[in-house]
C-alpha cells in the first residue's frame, strides 16, 4: 500500500543542487506536515519549515562512535538529518562487535568514527557524514560553532565535563546561536539514562556529577597485607605488582601479554591466601573496569537522545530540557520497565555554570600588579589575595610560598607578555566560595 | 614483603575463546547459561505494517547472538521503506522485504541464521504445527484480529511467549502473553538484597566461630579488636544483649537500635565496628522469605505436584518441605567483604559455604525422593539447577501470564477482573492508561476501517487513522469516538464514576492522543520505533534466559514526555 | 529557536571560515586546584616545589616531621593530578624509599582519602595533613609495609631503631633504604 503514497504537503526543493528525492521520505515529510497534538503553534508551523530544518539547516556533532554512536547515526540518519560530524579517537575491537552494528570483524583495528562514518553514508545515501579520528579537545570553539546541536554517546566522565565546559563558556548573550543545546546518554547493563542541557540555562553535566557514582575502591592496606576476596588479588597484582617487576613497561589494558601477566599474578597470589574465583575475564574486568553493555539499552538511550534532538531541531513536540521542565530520564530495565523522568536543578553554585566567564579589557601595556590593584576596586571582586592563571600559565599565586616566589617576577611585567588577546583568565580569592573567569580582550 | 615466587603454569584453559572475546560484555550480564539459552531459541517475526520496530528488535538480538530467526512478511520494498528501515538499501527496492531485511540482519552476526517467509499470513496460519519450530513469536501491528487471535491460540497451546508490538509516532505499546506459569530464579537482585547472614538464626559452627574469635574482646590488643568480622561482632552483642533482655530476640526496632549504641560505644570508629553499626538494621532480621516467595513455594504446582511438572516445582515443593522442617529457606552460601584478617575471612566463609552445602544436599535428597514418588526411573533434574534454586531461594519470581488483550471489531472491549483496577489507573497522572485505551481504539479502527481481504500480491490493506493522504482530522475524530467508547465501557465494567472535572480532562487528553497518533497516519519514527524495539529485545532476553524479571504484561512509551508506563491487563 | 536558527546559519559559517584562534579556556580541575592551592595552609613543617609553575596540577610536597618518630628527615611526595579532579582523588606518591608501615618499598601511600574514602568536597588541604599525620601516628594496624608494621607493633624500640637506620641510608632485614636526613 505505501507504493503509490505521495507525501501530501510538502516537495521541498533541494536549492537546485540536488536530484534527491523526497519520496524515500514520505512518512516523515507527512508526520511533519500535520500539527501536533502537543507542539505550540508558535514556534510549529507543519510542512516545509520543519521538513527543511531536519534535511537542510541543521548541523549535528555526535561524540563517541561506540555502542551509543553507531546507534545514533543510524537514528540520525533516519530522521533524515543530512549534516552530522562524529569524533571518536577509538579503533575498532572485537568485544565492541556484540553491540556496535556498524562494524564487521573485518574492520578490527580502524578507527571507529570513520567506518561507522562510511557505513550510514552507503546505506543512507544523501547523508554527509564527517568523521574526526581523535580526541574532543583537538578541536577549538570555531569548530564547534558550527553545529546546532551536541550528541554524546561517551563512556568517559573526562569527556562529559570537557565539552560541557566548552559548551556553557561559548555562550554570547549576544548571539543566540552560540547556545548549542547538548544531549548525553549513557547506560550500564539493563539500565540508562539520557538528558538534555541548554548551556548556561539549565542543570548542566558539572552540576549533575553525582549522579555519576564513584568507583569503589579498596584500601590499598587491604590489598597489601589482608586480601579476601579474588578483585583484591587483581587490583594487588595491577596497582602494587606491575610497579614493582615491570615499572618501566607502561601498562597496556588491550594487550593480552599484560592481562595475563596481571592474572597469573593475582592467582598465585590468591592460592597463597586460599582465595578462590579469580578468573582471566574478571581480571580484565577489574583492570579495565569494564561496564557490561548490550546492544538493547543501547539502542534504547541512543534513541532517546536521538529523539529529544528530532523534537528540538523539527518543534514538532515539547522535547525535555526545556527551563522548568523534565531534563533527565533514568531508565531501568533490570527488574521490568521502569523510566523516572525528572528535572534536575540547576546548581547556583557550579563551578562551570553557577560562575560564567565575564569579558575583561585590559590594557596590554598594563602591568599585572597594576591588573591586580584594579581587581580590588571591582565592585564584583574585592579581592584580598587574588590567584591568577590562564589555562597554560601562573601569573601568580600568592600562596604557597614557592609558587609565590616563582611567580613573582610576573607582577613587574606587562600583561601583552603574559597572556594573548582572547585569552581566558581564572581568578579565585580565599575570600570567595567560587573562581571568577575573565575573558581577556586587549584595549 | 619479598616477593614470594609461585610457580603456577599458565592456566590456559581459563583464556577466553574467540566467542567469549566477542560476547565479554554481555556475558558479564546473563553469563554462560544465559548465552546458552539464547544460542538454542528460533524467534519469529510477523510484520504487516512498516516493520521498524519488529526489526530493530531482531538488530538486538542478532547483536548478541540467539540462534535463528524468521521474518514472515509478503511485502515488496518500496522507497518510503528506505526512510524508515535501516535494514533495507537502495538495491532493495522491489525485491521482498523479508529477504532483504533478513540479509542485512545476519550481516551483524556470522554465529546467526535467518530465515525470508513470504508467504501471506492467511496461508501460513492455515497450515498445522506451523508455531512448533519456534521459541518466541513477535507480531507487529497492524494485523487483522482474527489472525491475531489465532497467532494466540497457537502460540499459548504450545506455551510459547507472543509479544505483540505496535509503535506510531511518538508513541510505542508492547504487550507480553507468558505461559500460565513463567517461572524464574535468576532475577539478579541488587547485591546488597542477596546478603544472608543470620544473625538471628545462626547455626553451631558460626557461633563456635564467632564465640572464639570475640572470646576475651575486652582485653584484646587494638589490632587484634580492629580485625574481628563485623559478623562475629553482631553475634557478639546480640548475645550480649539477650542476656541482659531475658533472652529475646532483638526483633524490634528499639531492640535494634539499643545494640547499634551498644556497638558503637565499644568500638568507637572502628573500621569493623563501623561496619557492624550500619548492618545492624538489615542484618538483625529473622530469615522468613517475603510473601510472594511463599506464595510460590505454596503454588498448587507444588501442592499437587504432577510427575511430567517442569523441574521448577520438584524443587520449590523440596524447597517447600525444607522451610516447613526448618522455618527457613536454604542458606545462599554468599559473605560479603568486610574487615578481617584474610584466614579469618576465608574460615568464615568456608562455615557459610559449607552450610550452604548442606542444605543443598537436603534440598537434593528430597528432590529425589519426589522424583521417585513421580515415578521417574531416575533422577532427572539437574543438581546445577537444584543448587542455583536454593542460592537465590530468596528472589525467585512467579509470572503468572495472562492473554494477550485482542480489540475484535463490533464487540466491545472487556477487562475482566483488571477493570476496576485499570479504572483507577485512568486518572493516573503518572500512568499511561489512556495511551493504551488510543492504541486499542487504532486496533478497532483498522480492523473496521479495512477491506475484508488481502491484496492480489499478498501484501495486507490494512488501514491505519490518519494514513498519509487521508483526511486526517476526520480520522482523529473517528479514533476519539472509539477510544472514549472503550473508556466509558471500562467505567461502567468497573462499576465506578470519574467526576468532572477529571472527567472531561481525561476525554481532552484522550483526544489529543488520538490526534497525535492519528498524525503519523499509522506510521513509525525510526527514533520510538528504534527505542521500543530496545525495550522488546531486553524483554525478550528476560525472557529466553528467564533471568532478570520481564514486564507484566503491556509496556507503554511515551516520547512526547520520555517516560514509560506498565500496566497489567 | 528554529527560524533563528536557519537565519544564522550563513553568518555562523563565516565566522567558521575566518577560523579563530583556538581560545584556551582554564579547565575545571585547574580551577578548583587553584582553588585549593589558594587556600592551603603549610606549616614550617611542610613546602610545595612546583617543577613548572605553570603546570600546577603536577608539584612536589615536601614533609619535614619536627617531632615523632620521623623527626630529622626530609620526605618527598609527588603530586599527580587529573582533569577529572576532583572526580578522583589526585595521585600521590612518596619518591624516596622508606621504611614506614603505611608506604610500600615503591612509594604507594595507604591513606583512606587518597583511594576509598575519597570525596569530590575534600580539598588539597585535607590530603596534605593526612600525609603529615602518618609521620605522626604510623598505623600498624593496616600496613602496606608488612615488616615495619610487625616491627611497630611487636617492638616499639626496635622499630625506632629502624627507622632510624633507614633514614640515614642504612638497610633494615637485608633491604636498604635512601638517605633522608637533612644533614
Amino acid at each position: 500500500m505505501a507504493a503509490t503514497m505521495q507525501p501530501e504537503a510538502v516537495r521541498p526543493s533541494m536549492n537546485g543542487e540536488s536530484d534527491f528525492s523526497r519520496a524515500k521520505w514520505a512518512y516523515l515529510d507527512s508526520f511533519l506536515s500535520r500539527p501536533g497534538a502537543y507542539s505550540d503553534p508558535e514556534m510549529f508551523v507543519p510542512g516545509e519549515i520543519p521538513v527543511k530544518s531536519i534535511s537542510e539547516s541543521a548541523q549535528i556533532l555526535v561524540i563517541g562512535a561506540g555502542g551509543l554512536g553507531c546507534e545514533i547515526l543510524k537514528n540520525l540518519a533516519l530522521s533524515g538529518f543530512r549534516n552530522i560530524h562524529v569524533i571518536d579517537m577509538d579503533t575498532i575491537d572485537v568485544s565492541n562487535l556484540n553491540r556496535q552494528f556498524l562494524f564487521r570483524a573485518k574492520d578490527v583495528g580502524k578507527p571507529k568514527a570513520s567506518v561507522a562514518a562510511e557505513f550510514v553514508m552507503k546505506r543512507v545515501p544523501g547523508c554527509n557524514i564527517t568523521p574526526f579520528v581523535g580526541k574532543i579537545q583537538d578541536k577549538d570553539e570555531a569548530y564547534y560553532k558550527q553545529f546546532n546541536l551536541v550528541i554524546c554517546g561517551l563512556d568517559s566522565i573526562e569527556a562529559r565535563r570537557w565539552i560541557n565546559a566548552t559548551l556553557i563558556d561559548m555562550v554570547d548573550d549576544e548571539d543566540p546561536d552560540s547556545l548549542k543545546p547538548l544531549i548525553d546518554g549513557g547506560t550500564e547493563g539493563f539500565k540508562g539514562q539520557s538528558r538534555v542541557i541548554l548551556p548556561t540555562m539549565t542543570s548542566c553535566i558539572e552540576c549533575q556529577l553525582d549522579m555519576h557514582a564513584p568507583r569503589a575502591a579498596v584500601p590499598l592496606c587491604t590489598l597489601a597485607t589482608i586480601p579476601r576476596q579474588p578483585q583484591h588479588c587483581i587490583e594487588w597484582a595491577h596497582i602494587i605488582k606491575w610497579e614493582e617487576e615491570r615499572k618501566d613497561i607502561q601498562l597496556d589494558t588491550d594487550e593480552p601479554e599484560h592481562i595475563t601477566w596481571l592474572y597469573q599474578k593475582a592467582l598465585s597470589r590468591a592460592e597463597e591466601f586460599g582465595i578462590q574465583g579469580v578468573t582471566y575475564s574478571m581480571t580484565q574486568g577489574v583492570v579495565k573496569n569494564i561496564i557490561p553493555a548490550i546492544a538493547s539499552t543501547n539502542a534504547i538511550i541512543a534513541a532517546s537522545c536521538c529523539n529529544e534532538a528530532f523534537k528540538l531541531i523539527s518543534s514538532s513536540a515539547p522535547s525535555l530540557g526545556m527551563p522548568g521542565t523534565n531534563n533527565y530520564m533514568q531508565y531501568t530495565g533490570d527488574a521490568g520497565v521502569y523510566t523516572f523522568t525528572f528535572e534536575h536543578q540547576k546548581k547556583d553554585d557550579c563551578p562551570v555554570c553557577g560562575n560564567l566567564p565575564k569579558d575583561l579589557t585590559v590594557d596590554p601595556e598594563q602591568t599585572l600588579e597594576e591588573l591586580i590593584e584594579s581587581f580590588a576596586a571591582r565592585p564584583e571582586s574585592q579581592l584580598k589575595k587574588p590567584t591568577l592563571k590562564t589555562e597554560g600559565k601562573s601569573l601568580y599565586f600568592p600562596y604557597p610560598p614557592s609558587l609565590e616566589e616563582q611567580t613573582r617576577p610576573n607582577l613587574k611585567r606587562k600583561m601583552k607578555d603574559l597572556l594573548s588577546n582572547g585569552e581566558q583568565l581564572a581568578v579565585s580569592d580565599p575570600a570567595y566560595p567560587i573562581s571568577f573567569r575573565y575573558n581577556v580582550s586587549f584595549s | 614483603m619479598a616477593p614470594k615466587r609461585t610457580a603456577t603454569p599458565p592456566p590456559l584453559h581459563d583464556l577466553p575463546t574467540a566467542k567469549e572475546k566477542k560476547y565479554d560484555r554481555q556475558l558479564r550480564l546473563w553469563g554462560a547459561s544465559g548465552q546458552q539459552a539464547l544460542e538454542e531459541t528460533h524467534i519469529l517475526l510477523i510484520d504487516n505494517g512498516s516493520g521498524v520496530t519488529g526489526t530493530e528488535a531482531l538488530k538486538n538480538l542478532v547483536l548478541p547472538g540467539i540462534g535463528q530467526f524468521s521474518i514472515l512478511d509478503p511485502a515488496v520494498v518500496t522507497e518510503a521503506d528506505l526512510g524508515v528501515n535501516f535494514f533495507l538499501e537502495d538495491e532493495s527496492l522491489g525485491k521482498f522485504r523479508a529477504e532483504e531485511t533478513v540479509r542485512l540482519l545476519v550481516e551483524l552476526n556470522p554465529d546467526v541464521k535467518g530465515t525470508a517467509v513470504k508467504e501471506p499470513l492467511e496461508t501460513f496460519l492455515a497450515k498445522d504445527g506451523v508455531f512448533t519450530p519456534y521459541t518466541l513469536v513477535l507480531v507487529a501491528a497492524p494485523i487483522e484480529p482474527t489472525n491475531l487471535a489465532q497467532i494466540q491460540k497457537h502460540t499459548a497451546a504450545l506455551n510459547i511467549p507472543l509479544f505483540y508490538l505496535h509503535s506510531v509516532g511518538y508513541y510505542a505499546h508492547f504487550s507480553i502473553q507468558l505461559p500460565p506459569a513463567f517461572p524464574i530464579v535468576d532475577t539478579h537482585p541488587d547485591a546488597t538484597a542477596l546478603d544472608d547472614l543470620r544473625v538471628l538464626k545462626p547455626w553451631p559452627e558460626l557461633i563456635k566461630f564467632s564465640q572464639e574469635k570475640t572470646n576475651g574482646i575486652q582485653s584484646m590488643s587494638a589490632h587484634e579488636k580492629g580485625h574481628i568480622p563485623y559478623v562475629c561482632l553482631l553475634l557478639h552483642y546480640v548475645d550480649k544483649w539477650m542476656a541482659e533482655n531475658d533472652g529475646k530476640l532483638p526483633e524490634a526496632y528499639k531492640d535494634k537500635t539499643a545494640v547499634r549504641n551498644m556497638i558503637r560505644a565499644e568500638g568507637g570508629d572502628e573500621e569493623n565496628f563501623e561496619e557492624a553499626y550500619g548492618a545492624v538494621l538489615k542484618s538483625l532480621n529473622p530469615p522468613k522469605p517475603s510473601s510472594s516467595v511463599r506464595e510460590i513455594l505454596t503454588a498448587p504446582e507444588t501442592q499437587q505436584l504432577s510427575p511430567n511438572a517442569a523441574s521448577f516445582w520438584f524443587i520449590a515443593r523440596a524447597v517447600q518441605e525444607f522451610y516447613n522442617k526448618h522455618g527457613v529457606l536454604p542458606l545462599p552460601g554468599g559473605l560479603p567483604d568486610m574487615k578481617a584478617h584474610s584466614n579469618d575471612y576465608i574460615s568464615l566463609q568456608k562455615i557459610y559455604k559449607e552450610k550452604a552445602r548442606q542444605d543443598f544436599a537436603e534440598v537434593t535428597s528430597t528432590v529425589q525422593q519426589l522424583e521417585q514418588t513421580a515415578g521417574h526411573s531416575k533422577p532427572i533434574i539437574d543438581p546445577k539447577e537444584i543448587e542455583n534454586f536454593c542460592k537465590g531461594a530468596a528472589h525467585i519470581h512467579l509470572v503468572r501470564g495472562r492473554p494477550l488483550q485482542i480489540a475484535q471489531p463490533g464487540a466491545d472491549v472487556k477487562f475482566n477482573d483488571r477493570a476496576k483496577a485499570l479504572a483507577n489507573e485512568l486518572t493516573n497522572p503518572e500512568g499511561l492508561m489512556g495511551l493504551y485505551i488510543a492504541f486499542l481504539a487504532f486496533d478497532d479502527f483498522v480492523a473496521t476501517h479495512s477491506p475484508p481481504t488481502t491484496q492480489a500480491d499478498g501484501t495486507s490493506s490494512l488501514i491505519a487513522p490518519g494514513e498519509p493522504g487521508a483526511d486526517h482530522e476526520a480520522d482523529a475524530a473517528k479514533l476519539t469516538g472509539i477510544a472514549h467508547k472503550i473508556v466509558d465501557n471500562l467505567i461502567t465494567e468497573a462499576g465506578t464514576r470519574i467526576e468532572d472535572p477529571e472527567y472531561s480532562e481525561l476525554k481532552e487528553e484522550i483526544e489529543r492522543l488520538c490526534t497525535e497518533i492519528t498524525r503519523a497516519g499509522g506510521k513509525e519514527l525510526h527514533n520510538i520505533a528504534s527505542l521500543a524495539g530496545g525495550m522488546i529485545a531486553q524483554e525478550i532476553i528476560k525472557v529466553l534466559t528467564a533471568q532478570y524479571i520481564p514486564v507484566h504484561n503491556c509496556c507503554l512509551f511515551d516520547g512526547i514526555a520520555s517516560r514509560s508506563s506498565v500496566l497489567r491487563i | 529557536m528554529l527560524k533563528i536558527w536557519s537565519m544564522k546559519q550563513q553568518q555562523q559559517k563565516n565566522e567558521a571560515a575566518s577560523g579563530q584562534a583556538k581560545k584556551k579556556k582554564v579547565t575545571a580541575a585547574q580551577l578548583r586546584v587553584q582553588k585549593d592551592l589558594s587556600e592551603l595552609s603549610l606549616p614550617g613543617t611542610m613546602k610545595t616545589t612546583f617543577p613548572n609553575p605553570d603546570d600546577i596540577l603536577n608539584f612536589t610536597l615536601t614533609i619535614t616531621p619536627d617531632e615523632g618518630l620521623y623527626k630529622g628527615g626530609q620526605f618527598n611526595f609527588s603530586f599527580a593530578i587529573s582533569q577529572n579532579f576532583p572526580h578522583e582523588p589526585p595521585k600521590v606518591k612518596c619518591k624516596e624509599k622508606i621504611y614506614h608501615p603505611n608506604i610500600d618499598l615503591e612509594g604507594n601511600v595507604c591513606l583512606n582519602i587518597l583511594r576509598e574514602d575519597w570525596k569530590p568536597v575534600l580539598n588539597l588541604n585535607a590530603v596534605v595533613v593526612g600525609l603529615q599525620f602518618l609521620f605522626l601516628e604510623p598505623n600498624a594496624s593496616d600496613p602496606l609495609n608488612k615488616d615495619a608494621a610487625n616491627d611497630l607493633m611487636s617492638d616499639r624500640d626496635r622499630f625506632r631503631r629502624n627507622v632510624r637506620s633507614s633514614m640515614g641510608g642504612g638497610q633494615v632485614k637485608g633491604e636498604s633504604f635512601d638517605r633522608v636526613l637533612l644533614k
